[in-house]
């Protein structure tokens, strides 16, 4: 029975940082339809902004990740003003081509750096001895990575439930012409929508780096694994993340836990989520939590 | 004034003509090389100080005119990893008329195979692995194969385990590179080598490998056999930390003893892995700056006269592709030494009789590169390493595996 409780604990774990991490696609996507294929990279960035005030410039953890989310805040909010606002209206296909070449600058910018192909680590900060509780455990740096994650999603649940700005978010993506006739500036929203993304990337960069050390590559990845989260949660739902987070992360879980190595079988917790993933959408196309947009013609 | 006009014209393009009938005969002989690999994009991490080493070391060659006046040329080219770009690099570098080629990855070697045939220029890629040298005639491994490297971890397992045969798994990357060594190793296993391969286990981007540890624990295994790069390796080795169950001692019963092949250690590793890098037990066959030697002195030497940063100075993959360099030099030199041209085909040659007395030992390697027509893997001699309070240390001495041949 332990064994499954700590796959149940280990499968949270990963399902709330996969949650966390595909929360800037739902944020940006919730407000302005647009998906961002650069979200990885803005993941990259974040966990490697939070490296280089911590250990270059020696500011404290905590700090450190608080302040690399505001300023990929400002990173994402200029790159939306540089390079998307100019394709409100436009086809979305042609937002989505731009987000693809926006992955390339930023791959680019990043090469410049020494993070593009230097391996770093972030310093222990967190005692080496787990939390165990009955034989089932949870290291310092996964507690607080759930924590901060759960509390975060919880603070952008509130926002866009209960501030004036969040409903006027959910406004826009439902229906841009209406909202701009009530006094809404769309622009601004969008804006606002790309540097709340940035600062959950950031967030997310900051412990997935911590967990996994700092490689671009590993790093950026995530904006790709964590695509099928936010496809099963529904593209719009923030709930529909962390639900869909936690199911794929105790998927991968039990499937290496009780399938692979029995039988024959190998490889099955990386493929059982996307079988699941694919009998889902064909019953609820549009995510377990997507709005269903009813068009009346 | 029109006549002076034309005679000055007259004499310009005389002027022209001699500067360039003489500019040959002035112009230093130049022996092309040329590398391309991943600067950016996948396994940069090892490609990027690669890359340094390759080009300090041809660098160092034409700053201290080691071929008088000839020069060796080497221009490098970032592929990101990606094969149609560096067949395209191959192309252009064929077009520029070298006359030995440096790749890198597994991938694009293996599919550019059949241009080097064709093209029957000698090849040496930072790939080990052992299906290049498959119904191939030009491709020369540094060192010793993917292949060889887990057989001569897996006899090292064998021969310092206590009691009953070892029940080992394999940890590998999910592609040609990681899956090479399987085969070879069960073949080892079936030929005598005293092991239970339980598991192979194909990484993903794994942020949790709690349910894959608990399992091999629970198949009794002990070793965990790594082919892979250093990330995932570190996130297994920090997952297993707080599970508690790396082995303290080697083999230690209860616990699991990671090893790992070449590209799964060195400093990035411990970089990346912390103090959960420490019993961590790997091979290569190169010699590393933590352990001091005349090689490791001229690495750092070379390193330190062209501005490397620490980390790359240190890096096992800028002494990787330093040895590349010297080799294809070395090659060139013993070429010249026979007054022949610097050809394709002398080149390959003078790898091909690489061997016995012709061997090289170029000083940052725990043995000989030695070739024959029949032997394309350069040296064969594996060292093993472990985390000792954050250094790799060698363990024993540096060996041939039995079961590689």
């Amino acid at each position: 029975m332990t064994y499954f409780f700590q796959l149940v604990v280990s499968g949270i774990v990963v399902g709330s940082i996969y949650a966390l991490a595909g929360l800037g696609f739902v944020l940006i996507y919730k407000s302005s339809r647009v998906l961002n294929i650069a979200h990885g990279q803005i993941i990259a960035a974040g966990a490697f902004i939070t490296y280089a005030l911590t250990v270059w410039l020696k500011v404290p953890l905590y700090l450190a990740f608080f302040l690399s989310m505001g300023l990929t805040f400002f990173l994402a909010m200029s790159v939306e003003r540089v390079f998307l606002r100019r394709l409100i209206g436009e086809p979305i296909i042609s937002v989505i081509m731009v987000t693809i070449g926006l992955m390339s600058i930023l791959d680019g910018l990043i090469y410049l750096t020494p993070f593009g192909t230097v391996n770093y680590s972030f310093p222990e900060f967190f005692p080496k001895t787990p939390v165990d509780f009955h034989g089932v455990s949870i290291s310092w740096t996964q507690l607080v990575g759930v924590t901060i994650t759960f509390l975060l999603i919880a603070l952008f649940s509130w926002f866009f439930k209960r501030s004036t700005v969040g409903i006027s978010m959910r406004a826009v993506s439902d229906d841009q012409l209406a909202s701009m006739s009530v006094g809404i500036s769309v622009p601004r929203v969008f804006g606002l929508a790309w540097a709340l993304a940035g600062m959950s990337a950031a967030a997310a960069g900051g412990i997935i780096g911590n967990i996994t050390g700092l490689n671009f590559e590993t790093l950026h990845a995530f904006g790709i694994i964590v695509f099928p989260v936010v496809i099963l949660g529904g593209l719009d739902s923030i709930i529909g993340a962390v639900v869909a987070g936690i199911i794929m992360g105790l998927i991968q879980q039990f499937a290496a836990g009780y399938l692979d190595g029995h039988w024959g079988l190998n490889g099955t917790k990386d493929v059982l989520p996307y079988v699941i993933l694919l009998i889902i959408l064909l019953f609820k196309p549009h995510g377990l939590f997507g709005t269903h947009e009813i068009e009346r013609v | 004034m029109k006549h002076q006009h034309k005679w000055m014209i007259q004499v310009l393009v005389a002027l022209i003509l001699c500067l360039a009938m003489a500019a040959p005969s002035c112009a230093a002989e130049k022996y092309k090389l040329a590398l391309s690999l991943a600067i950016t994009g996948p396994t940069s991490d090892a490609g990027a100080p690669y890359s340094k080493g390759v080009e300090d070391y041809i660098r160092y060659v034409n700053d201290t005119k080691m071929f008088k006046d000839a020069v060796v040329e080497c221009p490098i080219r970032d592929d990101q990893y990606q094969t149609d770009i560096t067949k395209r690099n191959f192309e252009e570098f064929l077009s520029d008329g070298i006359v030995l080629y440096l790749n890198y990855s597994t991938g694009s070697t293996l599919a550019l195979k059949k241009d080097f045939e064709e093209e029957k220029i000698p090849v040496i890629p930072a790939s080990f692995h052992a299906g290049n040298l498959e119904d191939s005639h030009y491709i020369f491994l540094p060192i010793a194969t993917y292949s060889s490297q887990c057989i001569g971890l897996a006899e090292y397992i064998a021969a310092n385990n206590k009691g009953g045969t070892p029940q080992v798994a394999m940890f590998i990357h999910p592609s040609a590179f990681g899956r090479g060594p399987v085969d070879d190793l069960k073949k080892a296993i079936a030929a005598g080598l005293k092991m239970d391969m339980v598991e192979v286990v194909e990484h993903g981007k794994d942020l949790d490998n709690t349910a894959m540890l608990q399992r091999l624990l629970s198949k009794k295994v002990r070793y965990v056999i790594c082919q892979t790069v250093q990330s995932p390796v570190a996130t297994l080795l920090k997952d297993a930390q707080r599970l508690g169950v790396i082995a303290k001692t080697f083999g230690e019963d209860g616990k699991l003893t990671f090893v790992g092949a070449h590209y799964t250690g060195g400093n990035d590793l411990i970089e990346l892995a912390g103090s959960a890098a420490e019993g961590f037990y790997w091979t290569t066959s190169y010699t590393l700056t933590s352990e001091p030697g005349p090689g490791t002195d001229f690495q750092l030497m070379l390193a330190k006269k062209y501005s490397r940063d620490d980390k790359t100075a240190n890096s096992h993959n800028y002494t990787n592709g330093m040895m590349v360099a010297q080799l294809a030099v070395e090659t060139i030199r013993r070429v010249k030494a026979k007054n022949l041209k610097v050809t394709r085909e002398n080149l390959y040659n003078e790898l091909n009789a690489m061997n016995g007395a012709n061997s090289y030992s170029p000083g940052n390697t725990v043995g000989p590169v030695t070739y024959s027509p029949t032997d394309h893997a350069g040296v064969d001699t594996l060292q093993i390493y472990s985390v000792q309070k954050g250094v790799f240390k060698a363990v024993g001495k540096p060996f041939v595996p039995k079961f590689a041949k």
